[in-house]
């Protein structure tokens, strides 16, 4: 197949995206994820299947939803519908979503096809061209889907945009350096060095992706790479577990690393789908995050 | 990223009003120590002032003089004016020459123009309670026992309304008298004196009013005696020259004696050196050329507040490129060691608060629903290139951009023309001056504006030169000469007019413009689409139609003496600038407004997609929708507004959006050929969306009854859900590039302060200026905030769907995020607004 006819699923493109790498960018949001981080702040994007989104707050309560449904998988009771989600399969043509007179009801997920893709993210070239910026592949992880990915970032190479991506590093390693291959600059995360904690809080253990990492950093030792921690309140909040990250990161001269803090601006996206938010109330007071943000520039500063 | 940005950060504006302060810092603020203190004297009474001394002395001369030639009439006029009245010396002020009360700010009446209905407007004025005026009981017993009988007849307002055809008349004016209007095709030329302005400040200040009216006594005595026409027009005209520049030297001479008299009693003797300074001044400009930066301030003041004298154009006459002109005299100071840079700012304090203290009094209907919040326009022009072509930026942009930005005054405007060269140091400049989140600058395009006025056949050096005036409009000092204030459509309601056969909600069953078929019997997009090009082009053609005519009434009631004095063509022509005629060697550029633009685009999206193409509505549920303004049919009104829109680059919308452009184009075109008069069409509605939305019915956008209509050329509130790059796009693609019937379009962008937060901040909006400037649009400004207006979208989030905001680390749609979370950044808002946090 062709890189143009690859297709895959995402659930949003956005554009004027201001803080995933140099400059004005088009944001690509892949859906699907090897990883069920509990902090998840885009829990939309962890299922590689397109999911119905149910916003209490829209809905005017009328029922139709209910009788529209050809899978019978909205329930409605006592004023308000029910989403079985084991029969829902939302697609562009659901008569749900459509008639739906508050708004109520929408779709995460749609499936386009690379060639689709690349001219929307084409749209803003005047802008990239006059900021340094291009396009990211975010998500969800973009490697979840190596074929589609892969593809996007051909396209984009041979349209001359500037790609970056935004990866958990839980891919093969083969496709971990085809993409890395067709990319000029990478962000990764690494959310704690501890493989049995990695893997009660991810899914997951941390092997494959420092792996991965220490790969693509000997490949291609010229691709800036920036390394992401985020600070997650009763799992990676404390000195022992930065100062690990930092140290590992520093070993590698030239890559950046940023910590970023755990905030709560996901939790109506779980209610939307029909799930509860992981972290319950927990947060991070600010001046923790700060504290650990100058651990680990302090160690930073001595690798310089 | 800068991940400790956890809470919303502030503009600079933001926080200033938060501590109570002004916007400089305290190391910068020393030089505007002069500033706060007349600021606090100037505004401590904020209703302005009516000050009818103007009204009172130029009708007492024009009843002299009736039955003369207009133009020398007006110029004995304000001769007359300059013997009589006050002078006015402020306390603290460097600049002199204001034109009407010290006691703040104030206004001037001109009853040449709305005389007839003057007094009932002060009255009704008086007691409008978002923009009330003070005049006093004695004031305007004058002015309706004085002034209005005299005027009753021949004032321009009444003059106007009488000329328009009856069967017209329903077009423009709500009533018989004409005293409210009806916004279908709006006319301005009944509550302002003349279209947008600037005079060749750099002429006076060169060349001096002593040099001008030499000039015209050579030429009458260079008259042939054996030409009557010359010895009568001419002669006439060259007179009223030589009287005007008598006039404006006579005004000067009279506040050198005032400043002179105050120096022999002052006590401080700081103030008594400015004082000698101001009176040595005044005796030089604008007489003869100036001789320091300060005269030539001077000098262009003098003439920027007297023109406000001659004619009620006062609230948009622009300052012109400031930074060009008074550059040579800036940089011969410099050098010679007379002049700081903190001088430099204390003068333009004490210009911005001059500018800031007069008022455009909203009397007239019109201009109180348009014009709100006492309105005005008068840009200061920084940046762009010189006449050959080259970079024009200089240390005086600069200062001028630094003012700006630590002056809290909404006036005067600040526009800052960008190229393809700009420097990326003023770029940045500009981009700091508009997070400080007041609005300023606004942006015009070299890149658009100077080939599109070379098609329309303006001299490349004058068009290289020209200067920001009005909103966003432009002018070349000695090359304009169309002073005809235009007239505005109402593209939203040309769709309802199609809608309904013909017919106007608010004007009831009977047929308004001209019908167009039942659109329930169209079978097509097509059908539906050319009755709507009727439609609009029926109204384009009316619009036209008065305008033609306002251009006549106007040469047989204004004549401008001053601006003629220093305009080249009209100078050489012995030609009045109001003249209806064409004076050789000028372009007349005028506009015609098109307003409601984008609710127009997304109604016509909304009909072709759910009616035409989708068919999942048929008309007849949608006009009893509309009619019934969507009571009982939110679902209706819903699934409408999840259509197509204007503002996000979807071409489904946007090649509607352009043909609407082309269609009223093809109408501009034509009268161009006939007239040779450009009037182009125009997309700057200032705040006339909201009375030109009021009269109209639902419309297929999901927009309720009365509710404004869109402004300028942005999106449908709230509809430009992509971004502020689609915007651009989307105002890219709904240009028709095709013809040069095209005049400004306003484009307002909001970004919150932590959208543009930092140096990465400032180098995303100085590219973001870059790919404008690339894409050829006109201009473009922002609002930078947050405080209020997110306490405003909680409460109404359909509107403020597009409102961006930096939550933690990263930005986000506020509406889109739990209420919870809207509640816990606005309160860490209010935490700040009191001076508490950070």
């Amino acid at each position: 197949m062709t890189d143009e006819k690859t297709s895959g699923l995402i659930f949003n493109v956005q554009k004027f995206s201001v803080h995933d790498g140099e400059g004005i960018r088009t944001l690509v949001f892949f859906k699907g994820c090897p990883l069920r981080c509990r902090w998840c702040s885009n829990p939309e994007s962890q299922n590689a299947v397109p999911e119905l989104s149910y916003s209490v707050q829209d809905c005017l309560h009328c029922g139709t939803c209910a009788k529209v449904c050809t899978r019978g998988a909205i329930r409605f009771t006592d004023g308000t519908p029910v989403v079985q989600r084991q029969l829902c399969r939302p697609e562009p043509g659901c008569l749900c979503t459509r008639t739906c007179p508050g708004g109520a009801l929408g779709i995460y997920g749609k499936t386009v096809t690379a060639g689709e893709l690349l001219r929307q993210l084409l749209e803003d070239q005047v802008f990239y061209v006059r900021s340094g910026g291009g396009v990211t592949l975010g998500g969800g992880e973009p490697l979840h889907q190596p074929d589609f990915a892969l593809a996007v970032l051909r396209l984009a190479r041979r349209a001359r945009l500037m790609t970056n991506i935004e990866t958990c590093g839980q891919t093969s390693v083969e496709t971990m350096l085809s993409a890395a291959a067709l990319l000029d600059t990478m962000f990764m995360d690494i959310k704690c060095m501890d493989p049995d904690k990695h893997r009660a809080w991810t899914g997951v253990s941390n092997e494959r992706i420092l792996e991965n990492f220490v790969r693509v950093r000997e490949a291609f030792p010229r691709l800036p790479i920036t390394i992401r921690t985020p600070v997650i309140p009763g799992f990676n909040d404390n000195a022992g577990d930065i100062e690990a990250i930092a140290r590992f990161v520093r070993r590698f001269s030239g890559v950046r690393h940023e910590l970023l803090p755990y905030h709560r601006y996901g939790e109506q996206k779980y209610l939307r789908i029909g799930r509860r938010p992981g972290m319950g109330e927990a947060s991070l007071p600010e001046e923790t995050f700060a504290t650990l943000r100058e651990v680990a520039e302090k160690l930073h500063d001595d690798q310089l | 990223m800068d991940a400790s940005s956890s809470a919303v950060s502030y503009s600079p504006q933001e926080k200033a009003i938060a501590s109570g302060s002004y916007i400089g810092n305290s190391e910068e603020s020393a030089c505007h120590a002069r500033f706060q203190n007349m600021f606090r004297r100037c505004f401590k009474n904020m209703v302005p002032y009516v000050d009818v001394k103007r009204a009172k002395y130029f009708t007492e001369s024009m009843k002299e003089t009736e039955g003369q030639p207009l133009v020398l009439r007006y110029a004995l006029a304000m001769k007359h004016l300059a013997e009589k009245l006050p002078v006015y010396i402020e306390e603290g002020q460097l600049l002199v020459g204001r034109v009407g009360t010290d006691k703040g700010r104030y206004g001037l009446l001109y009853p040449e123009i709305i005389g007839d209905i003057m007094g009932e407007g002060l009255d009704a004025a008086k007691n409008n309670l978002s923009a009330p005026l003070h005049i006093d009981d004695d004031d305007l017993r004058f002015v309706k026992e004085n002034i209005v009988p005299y005027w009753q007849d021949k004032a321009f307002h009444k003059k106007l309304i009488q000329s328009v055809p009856v069967e017209m008349r329903k077009f423009t004016y709500a009533t018989a008298d004409g005293s409210v209007p009806r916004p279908y095709v709006g006319e301005q030329a009944s509550m302002n004196g003349c279209l947008q302005w600037v005079p060749d400040y750099e002429k006076i200040i060169r060349k001096g009013a002593a040099a001008i009216r030499a000039e015209a006594e050579v030429r009458i005595a260079a008259l042939d005696r054996n030409n009557a026409r010359d010895m009568w027009e001419k002669q006439f005209f060259l007179k009223a020259m030589m009287t005007i520049c008598d006039a404006i030297i006579l005004w000067a001479r009279r506040h050198a004696e005032q400043a002179r008299r105050l120096a022999a009693v002052e006590k401080d003797p700081v103030r008594r050196a400015e004082l000698e300074t101001i009176a040595e001044n005044c005796s030089r400009v604008p007489e003869l050329p100036a001789g320091t930066f300060h005269q030539a301030m001077q000098s262009m003041w003098f003439v920027q507040s007297f023109v406000r004298l001659e004619r009620c154009v006062g609230f948009m006459l622009g300052n012109g490129r400031l930074d060009q002109y008074l550059y040579p005299y800036y940089k011969a100071d410099r050098e010679a060691g007379r002049l700081t840079d903190d001088q430099v700012m204390e003068l333009l304090d004490c210009l911005w608060l001059q500018e800031a203290q007069f008022v455009n009094l909203p009397i007239s209907a019109q201009s109180a629903t348009q014009h709100e919040g006492y309105a005005h326009w008068e840009a200061v022009t920084v940046g762009g290139q010189t006449r050959d072509g080259q970079d024009a930026t200089n240390e005086l942009s600069y200062l001028i951009l630094r003012s700006r930005r630590e002056c809290p005054l909404q006036q005067p405007d600040l526009a800052a023309r960008i190229h393809a060269r700009s420097p990326e140091a003023f770029l940045w400049a500009v981009a700091e001056t508009v997070k400080v989140g007041q609005g300023f600058p606004k942006i015009y395009n070299d890149e658009e504006i100077i080939p599109l006025h070379l098609a329309k056949g303006a001299p490349l050096l004058d068009i290289m030169d020209y200067c920001a005036s009005g909103c966003t409009e432009i002018r070349m000092p000695n090359v304009d000469s169309y002073t005809s204030p235009c007239t505005q459509t109402n593209c939203t309601a040309a769709v309802e007019t199609t809608l309904f056969n013909g017919r106007l909600k608010s004007f009831g069953e009977e047929l308004f413009s001209v019908e167009t078929g039942d659109p329930c019997s169209f079978r097509t997009w097509e059908e539906f689409w050319g009755a709507f090009r009727t439609q609009l082009q029926f109204m384009m053609r009316y619009a036209l139609f008065l305008q033609y005519q306002i251009q006549q009434m106007r040469g047989q009631t204004y004549a401008a003496p001053l601006e003629d004095a220093l305009h080249d063509k009209a100078f050489a022509a012995c030609m009045d600038l109001d003249t209806p005629l064409s004076i050789p060697g000028t372009l007349d550029l005028g506009f015609v407004e098109c307003i409601g633009f984008a609710t127009a685009v997304d109604s016509l999206a909304a009909v072709k997609q759910f009616v035409f193409d989708e068919k999942v509505l048929i008309m007849r549920e949608l006009l009893d929708a509309l009619e019934c303004n969507f009571e009982g049919k939110e679902h209706i009104r819903r699934m409408l507004r999840s259509g197509h829109c204007y503002g996000n680059n979807d071409p489904y919308a946007d090649s509607i959006g352009r043909d609407i452009e082309a269609t009223c184009q093809e109408i501009l075109s034509r009268n161009f050929e006939h007239t040779g008069v450009h009037l182009d069409l125009r997309m700057v509605s200032i705040t006339a969306n909201i009375p030109f939305g009021r009269v109209l019915a639902a419309s297929p956008n999901g927009r309720l009854a009365g509710m404004p209509v869109s402004d300028g050329s942005s999106a449908s509130q709230g509809m430009d859900v992509n971004g502020p790059t689609a915007v651009l796009l989307s105002n890219f693609h709904t240009k028709n590039w095709a013809s040069t019937a095209r005049a400004a379009r306003l484009l307002n962008i909001k970004f919150t302060p932590g959208a543009v937060e930092g140096d990465e901040g400032t180098r995303r909006l100085v590219s973001f200026f870059r790919a404008f400037c690339d894409l050829k649009l006109w201009h473009v400004q922002f609002n930078v905030i947050n405080q209020k207006t997110l306490l405003a979208a909680q409460k109404d989030p359909q509107k403020y769907r597009n409102l961006m905001v930096r939550v933690a680390g990263y930005s986000a749609y506020f509406v889109e995020l739990s209420t919870a979370l809207q509640n816990d950044i606005i309160s860490r808002n209010a935490h700040n607004e009191f001076g508490a946090a950070r």
